[in-house]
C-alpha cells in the first residue's frame, strides 16, 4: 500500500494542542506529512476521504466524554470500510485497550504516549500500521506476560521462546523478530512454531492475526 | 428483686406478725383469765372467734395494701386497728395492774376512729378534701376526749367488763361527767360513721360510671357499719345488752372494711392494668381517635375527651377539629381537667375526664405517661428518622464528592502533569537530536539520561494516576476494570463479571476499591495459592460482589483496610460480611443495591 517514495499522510487528533504540535513535528522531522490535525476522533472521521490519509495518529480519551473516543473513531472508520492505518495514544499501558484495538482489524497499533520521545519508535510504528502491520507497546506485553496465572500455559516455553512471543505480541513481524534478536530467520521460524504448538495456537496467514490470537491468550491465561 | 426492696418486705411481714400475734394473745389471754375468774361474763365461742379474726382479717387486707396500693398509710391503719382491737376479755386479764388498764380502757374504742379513718382515706390513701380533714379531727379530738376521761375520772369499768382495782390516775370522782363524755363520745362516734357513709352513699349514687366501679363496696360496708354502730350507740345508752345478731352483724361488717378497701384498690389496679393496653396502642402507633376511644374504654369513662395540643393554631381542639371552647376552668362542672405536658414544657394535650378519676392518680398518671410517650416516641422517631436521612445524604454527597474528586484529581493529572511531561520529553528529544546534529555528543548523552529519567516519573506517575481513579474503570466499567486490577495481583484471580452495561458511577468505584483492598490483602496476607472475583448484578438490582481466596483465612474485620472498605461500603447502603475461619481462606461478600446510589 505504502510507496517508500511518497511521504505518508496523516491525520492526528488529540485534544491536548501541546502534544499534537509535538506529535506533527516528530512525524515532519520522520519525513510523514501530517495532513490534518484536529481536537477529536470525530473531526478526523469527516476529513478522512477528503485527504486521502495513509494512517491516523488517535489519543484514546478525547471530548466529549473522555473515555475511549479514539478506539470509538478507530472502530468507526472499520465499520466504513476504511482502511487506513491507525495507532492509538494512551497515558496508560491498558492490555484490554490493546486487545480492543488489535480486535478491530488490521493495520492498528497502540503506544504509550511517552513513545513520542522516541521518534523512531514513532515513525516506525505509523509505517508499520499504514503498511497494514500491528504494533502494540511493549510495557503492555510486560503487563500481559508478567500476569500470573495458575497453571500458566507460558510456564511451557523456555526463555528465548518467552522473548520471541513478546516481540511476536508487540506486532514484530518474524524478519523484525530476527533482526531485534539478533537470530537468524529460520531460527525464529523455529521458534515461532514451537511456541504457536506449545500454547496450541494457529498459525494464521495473516499477520494482525498472529498478534491478536497471542495478546488474547495472555490476556485470558 | 433490690436489696432494698426484699428488706421491705421482711419488715412488712415482721410488723404483721407482731400485731397478729399480739392481738391473738390478748383474745386468748382474756378468753382463759375470763373463763378462769368469771366465767358467767365469758362470751360465746361463736362470737369470740369471729372477734379474734377480725384483726386478723385487717392484717390481711393490710398485708395486700401494702404490696398493691399507691400510699402506705392505709395500711398502716389496718395494723393500728388490729393492735386497738382489744376485746373486753382482755381488762380480766390487766385488772389488777391499777397504771396500765385505764390506759388501755381509754383507748378501747378507738378501732372505730381508726375504722373511719380508713374509710375517709378511700382510695388514695390521704384525705380528699376539707370535709373530710374535718371529720377526722373531730373524731380524732373526740377519741382524746374520752380517753382523757377514762383516764383522770373513770375509777373502775363496771362489773362485766372487770373487777379492775382502782385508777391510780384518777384525779377526781364525778361519774356524773364521765357517764356523760362517754356517751357524747360514742354518740359522736355514730354520727360522724353516719355522715361518712352517708357522703360516702350520695358520691356513689350521684358520681359517675367510673366512680361507682371505683367504689362500688366501700360505701355499702360502711353504711353497714355505720348503721350497726349507730345501733349500738343507741342500746349502750339505754343500758339494754345489744343482742347476739346484732353484735354479728357489726363484726361482719368491720370485717367488710378492709376487705372492700382492697378490693378496690385490687380493681384500680386493675385499670392500671388497662394503662397498660394503652401503652401498647400508643406503640403501634394509633391515630389521635382511636387513641381517646381507647382512652375511654381504659377509664371506663365515655365522657373522656382529648384535646390535643394545636401548636400552629396555639389551642386545644380534639381529634375531629373540634377545639376547646373558652377558658378550660369554666368547663369543668363534673369533669376534672388533666393537663399533659412534655419534658421540655410544650403542651401536648388536654385530657377531660371525670372527677372521680382524680381520686386515682396514679391511674392518671399512667395515661398522661403513655401520652407523653406517645408524643415523645413520635416526636423522636421522626427526629432520627430526619436526622438519620440528613447524615445519609450528607454521607452519600461526601462520598460521591470524594469519588468526583477522585476522578477529577486523575482528569486533571492525565490532561495536565502528564500531557506536559510526554511533551517535555517530546522536545528534550528533539534537542538531543539537535545536539548530535550539531557534533555535540556529550550534550545528546545527557539528554538522553534526562529523557529515561523523566520516563520513569511517567511511569510513576502514571500508576499514582492509575491509583487515584483507574482510567479503565471511567471508560470500561467493572467488566473492564476488574480483569485489570485481578491481572495486577499476583496470586492467579479467577474473575468472573457479569454486570452488563455500567453502574452508578459510586457503585463502580465502590466495588472497584473493594476488590482492589481485597486483592491486596489477598496478596499480603492471605498465602494463598488462588484467589476468586464474581461479580454480578441479580434481578432485584443488587450488585453482588465476592472476593474468595484458599489463604490462611484469620482476616481480621479490624483492620484498616477492612474498615475503610466496610466505611465506603456502607455509605452506599450495602451490606458486607467477611468470613475468615482460621486456615480456612477468606471470603468478603459485599451487596450493593444501585437503587440508592446518587
Amino acid at each position: 500500500m505504502a510507496d517508500p517514495t511518497v511521504p505518508l499522510r496523516v491525520g492526528i487528533a488529540d485534544d491536548a494542542l501541546l502534544l499534537r504540535e509535538g506529535i506533527s513535528k516528530v512525524l515532519e522531522g520522520g519525513g510523514i506529512e501530517v495532513v490534518a490535525s484536529v481536537g477529536t476522533g470525530q473531526e478526523l472521521l469527516d476529513v478522512i476521504d477528503e485527504l486521502d490519509l495513509d494512517a491516523a495518529v488517535l489519543d484514546i480519551r478525547m471530548p466529549p466524554s473522555f473515555r475511549d473516543e479514539g478506539i470509538v473513531a478507530l472502530e468507526q472508520m472499520r465499520a466504513n470500510g476504511s482502511k487506513i492505518g491507525v495507532l492509538l495514544l494512551s497515558m496508560y499501558a491498558t492490555p484490554e485497550y490493546a486487545l480492543r484495538v488489535m480486535g478491530a482489524g488490521s493495520g492498528t497499533g497502540y503506544l504509550l504516549k511517552e513513545r513520542v520521545s522516541e521518534p523512531q519508535t514513532l515513525v516506525r510504528a505509523i509505517e508499520t500500521v499504514a503498511s497494514g502491520g500491528s504494533v502494540v507497546d511493549p510495557e503492555v506485553v510486560e503487563q500481559l506476560v508478567h500476569r500470573t496465572r495458575a497453571d500458566d500455559p507460558l510456564s511451557r516455553l523456555t526463555e528465548r521462546e518467552r522473548s520471541v512471543l513478546e516481540l511476536m505480541a508487540q506486532g514484530y513481524s518474524n524478519g523484525g523478530i530476527a533482526q531485534t534478536l539478533f537470530l537468524g530467520l529460520k531460527t525464529v521460524e523455529t521458534h515461532v512454531r514451537s511456541i504457536l504448538q506449545k500454547l496450541d495456537l494457529e498459525e494464521s496467514p495473516e499477520h494482525h492475526r498472529r498478534v491478536l490470537a497471542v495478546l488474547t491468550l495472555l490476556g485470558e491465561r | 428483686m433490690a436489696p432494698g426492696r426484699k428488706g421491705r418486705i421482711i419488715k412488712r411481714t415482721i410488723v404483721i406478725t407482731a400485731a397478729a400475734v399480739l392481738s391473738l394473745g390478748m383474745e386468748v389471754s382474756g378468753w382463759l383469765v375470763t373463763s378462769a375468774t368469771a366465767p358467767e361474763y365469758l362470751p360465746e365461742v361463736s362470737y369470740s372467734t369471729l372477734h379474734s379474726i377480725v384483726p386478723l382479717v385487717f392484717l390481711a387486707c393490710a398485708g395486700v395494701a401494702w404490696s398493691i396500693g399507691p400510699a402506705r398509710v392505709p395500711s398502716q391503719l389496718m395494723v393500728a386497728f388490729a393492735v386497738l382491737w382489744i376485746p373486753v376479755t382482755f381488762f380480766r386479764v390487766v385488772e389488777d395492774i391499777g397504771w396500765l388498764w385505764p390506759l388501755l380502757y381509754g383507748i378501747h374504742l378507738w378501732w372505730g376512729l381508726i375504722a373511719g379513718i380508713i374509710v375517709l382515706v378511700y382510695p388514695r390513701g390521704w384525705f380528699g378534701d376539707r370535709m373530710d380533714r374535718w371529720i377526722a379531727g373531730i373524731a380524732l379530738a373526740s377519741a382524746l376526749v374520752y380517753f382523757l376521761a377514762v383516764v383522770l375520772l373513770l375509777e373502775a369499768p363496771d362489773a362485766d367488763t372487770c373487777d379492775c382495782v382502782a385508777n391510780v390516775f384518777q384525779i377526781a370522782d364525778a361519774p356524773a361527767l364521765y357517764t356523760a363524755i362517754d356517751y357524747g363520745f360514742r354518740g359522736i362516734g355514730a354520727v360522724l360513721a353516719l355522715v361518712i357513709a352517708g357522703r360516702l352513699l350520695v358520691r356513689w349514687v350521684r358520681g359517675s360510671v367510673p366512680a361507682r366501679t371505683v367504689a362500688f363496696l366501700m360505701p355499702l360496708a360502711l353504711f353497714a357499719w355505720a348503721v350497726t354502730l349507730a345501733w349500738y350507740a343507741v342500746t349502750y345508752a339505754v343500758q339494754t345488752t345489744a343482742d347476739e345478731v346484732m353484735r354479728t352483724i357489726s363484726l361482719v361488717a368491720i370485717v367488710s372494711l378492709p376487705v372492700s378497701f382492697v378490693a378496690g384498690l385490687a380493681h384500680a389496679r386493675n385499670m392500671r392494668a388497662r394503662v397498660a393496653d394503652l401503652m401498647r396502642i400508643t406503640r403501634e402507633g394509633a391515630d389521635r381517635g382511636l387513641w381517646a376511644e381507647s382512652l375511654a374504654r381504659t377509664l371506663r369513662d365515655a365522657s373522656v375527651r382529648v384535646y390535643w395540643w394545636d401548636e400552629e393554631h396555639g389551642r386545644y381542639a380534639d381529634a375531629s377539629g373540634e377545639q376547646l371552647e373558652g377558658d378550660p376552668a369554666d368547663q369543668v362542672g363534673q369533669h376534672s381537667l388533666l393537663p399533659v405536658v412534655s419534658p421540655t414544657g410544650i403542651p401536648i394535650a388536654l385530657i377531660r375526664h371525670d372527677k372521680v378519676l382524680t381520686d386515682n392518680m396514679r391511674l392518671l398518671d399512667g395515661v398522661s405517661s403513655a401520652l407523653r410517650l406517645s408524643v415523645d416516641n413520635g416526636r423522636l422517631r421522626s427526629e432520627i428518622e430526619r436526622t438519620l436521612e440528613q447524615v445519609r445524604q450528607s454521607r452519600s454527597r461526601i462520598v460521591e464528592g470524594a469519588e468526583k474528586a477522585r476522578r477529577q484529581l486523575e482528569r486533571d493529572l492525565h490532561d495536565g502533569a502528564q500531557q506536559h511531561l510526554v511533551s517535555l520529553g517530546m522536545r528534550l528529544r528533539l534537542a538531543a537530536n539537535q545536539a548530535r546534529d550539531r557534533g555535540v555528543e556529550p550534550l545528546g548523552v545527557e539528554l538522553d539520561g534526562t529523557i529515561s529519567m523523566l520516563n520513569t516519573a511517567l511511569k510513576e506517575l502514571r500508576e499514582l494516576a492509575h491509583g487515584i481513579h483507574p482510567s479503565l474503570l471511567t471508560s470500561g466499567g467493572l467488566a473492564l476494570a476488574v480483569p485489570e486490577l485481578a491481572g495486577r495481583c499476583p496470586v492467579p484471580v479467577v474473575v468472573e463479571v457479569q454486570a452488563e452495561g455500567r453502574l452508578p458511577a459510586v457503585v463502580e468505584s465502590t466495588a472497584y476499591f473493594v476488590v482492589a483492598e481485597a486483592l491486596a490483602n489477598v496478596a499480603k496476607h492471605s498465602k494463598a495459592t488462588r484467589a476468586w472475583v464474581r461479580a454480578n448484578l441479580d434481578e432485584r438490582g443488587v450488585l453482588d460482589l465476592v472476593v474468595r481466596d484458599n489463604g490462611v483465612g484469620g482476616a481480621s474485620p479490624a483492620g484498616s483496610g477492612m474498615v475503610g472498605i466496610s466505611d465506603r461500603v456502607d455509605a452506599v447502603d450495602g451490606t458486607i460480611t467477611i468470613e475468615s475461619p482460621p486456615g480456612a481462606g477468606t471470603t468478603i461478600t459485599v451487596r450493593i443495591p444501585l437503587a440508592s446510589a446518587g
